[in-house]
């Protein structure tokens, strides 16, 4: 108590700032009584503003960017794709699909040739014969000019 | 640990942007900083119109002189003391034309007493305590208070010794005890 009066005295006595300060920081580490008259850090954050209360800064950043010509841009999204992005992998990706299945049929009736697949002659139809006396007759199919009818005449082949 | 390990690769990121000159990057910075910036001199000042001047002229100083941070050191100090110094700077040319409005004979405007905050500002240092402290006891109880910072830390910004900053901080803690509780006790009006 008693050099807390003297330091106090000593204080308002000594004129050069420099000293002074040297007096109160040396006596202030050392006298509890004193530090218990400093403010706590909790009342003193209660004093000021914080980052978290001075709220959004982006009119803020409209003014600098204006001042320095930078473009008011927004923060780069690394990881995730905004919508744009996604809608040219799904166009790009339908593409694919619509040229790869395009592929795969072209090939398809290229390698079935025109008319589709052939089957062998003795599959697709079967050859009969007019026969005469049971061999195969000499036949001749008539039919005049502009008339449905037809005409079949069959001899016996020489 | 990893979350300030994670930080610091954060920042040293945005800072290498910034040296390209990429605006994401500098963007990205306001985001990071903007906020402390704004209440570091809105803490000094006491208003937010005077802050945002000072906010502007920070971040313009920042980024025209980016180059010549110092890897070693922390950004958010160089930051920090880059602010304080706008806000001195603020402080003395309102001073400065507080005198001249003075002798010209003008009514003073309510801003040149520290200016009216807007309606739905964050309520700044109460003006009565303010005034009793010089800025850079304001300066040193608002790091130390707001951000945690000790007396070298609060050096790096005020461009002074640890031992001159402890003492800044020893005189604005006990000016706002004394205040707070109305005492008129032991070197008040140091």
């Amino acid at each position: 108590m008693a050099s807390c009066r003297t330091v106090e005295f000593l204080y308002r006595a000594i004129p050069l700032r420099v000293f002074r300060d040297l007096l109160i920081r040396i006596h202030m580490e050392g006298c509890e009584r004193c530090r218990a008259r400093l403010v706590s850090p909790e009342v003193a954050r209660g004093l000021f503003v914080r980052a978290d209360d001075v709220g959004p800064v982006d009119e803020l950043w409209r003014r600098l960017s204006a001042e320095t010509g930078l473009p008011q841009a927004s923060p780069e999204k690394p990881a995730a794709w905004n919508g744009a992005a996604w809608r040219w992998a799904t166009a790009a990706a339908m593409a694919l699909v619509v040229a790869v299945t395009g592929f795969w049929l072209l090939d398809r009736i290229e390698k079935a040739g025109p008319g589709g697949p052939l089957a062998p002659a003795e599959e697709g139809f079967r050859l009969g014969y007019v026969k005469v006396g049971g061999a195969p007759a000499q036949t001749f199919v008539y039919q005049p000019l502009g008339s449905d009818t037809v005409f079949v005449w069959a001899h016996r082949a020489p | 640990m990893e979350g300030g390990n994670e930080r610091r690769m954060d920042e040293q990121e945005i800072i290498a942007g910034c040296l390209k000159g990429a605006p994401d990057s500098c963007r990205r910075m306001v985001d990071a900083f903007g906020g402390l910036v704004m209440a570091t001199a809105v803490n000094i000042l006491g208003n937010r119109q005077d802050a945002e001047d000072v906010w502007q002229e920070t971040f313009l100083q920042v980024f025209r002189n980016i180059e010549r941070y110092d890897p070693s050191r922390s950004f958010k100090t160089w930051l920090l003391a880059i602010a304080y110094r706008r806000s001195v700077d603020m402080i003395r040319k309102k001073r400065r034309f507080k005198a001249f409005a003075t002798r010209a004979v003008f009514e003073q405007a309510p801003a040149l007493n520290g200016g009216d905050p807007n309606p739905g500002d964050p309520e700044p240092l109460p003006s009565a305590l303010l005034g009793k402290l010089t800025a850079k006891e304001r300066t040193a109880l608002c790091l130390w208070a707001n951000e945690g910072y000790t007396a070298r830390d609060i050096s790096g910004v005020l461009e002074c010794s640890a031992s001159t900053a402890r003492v800044y901080l020893f005189n604005a803690r006990r000016k706002i005890k004394a205040l707070l509780e109305n005492d008129h006790g032991i070197l008040q009006n140091g």
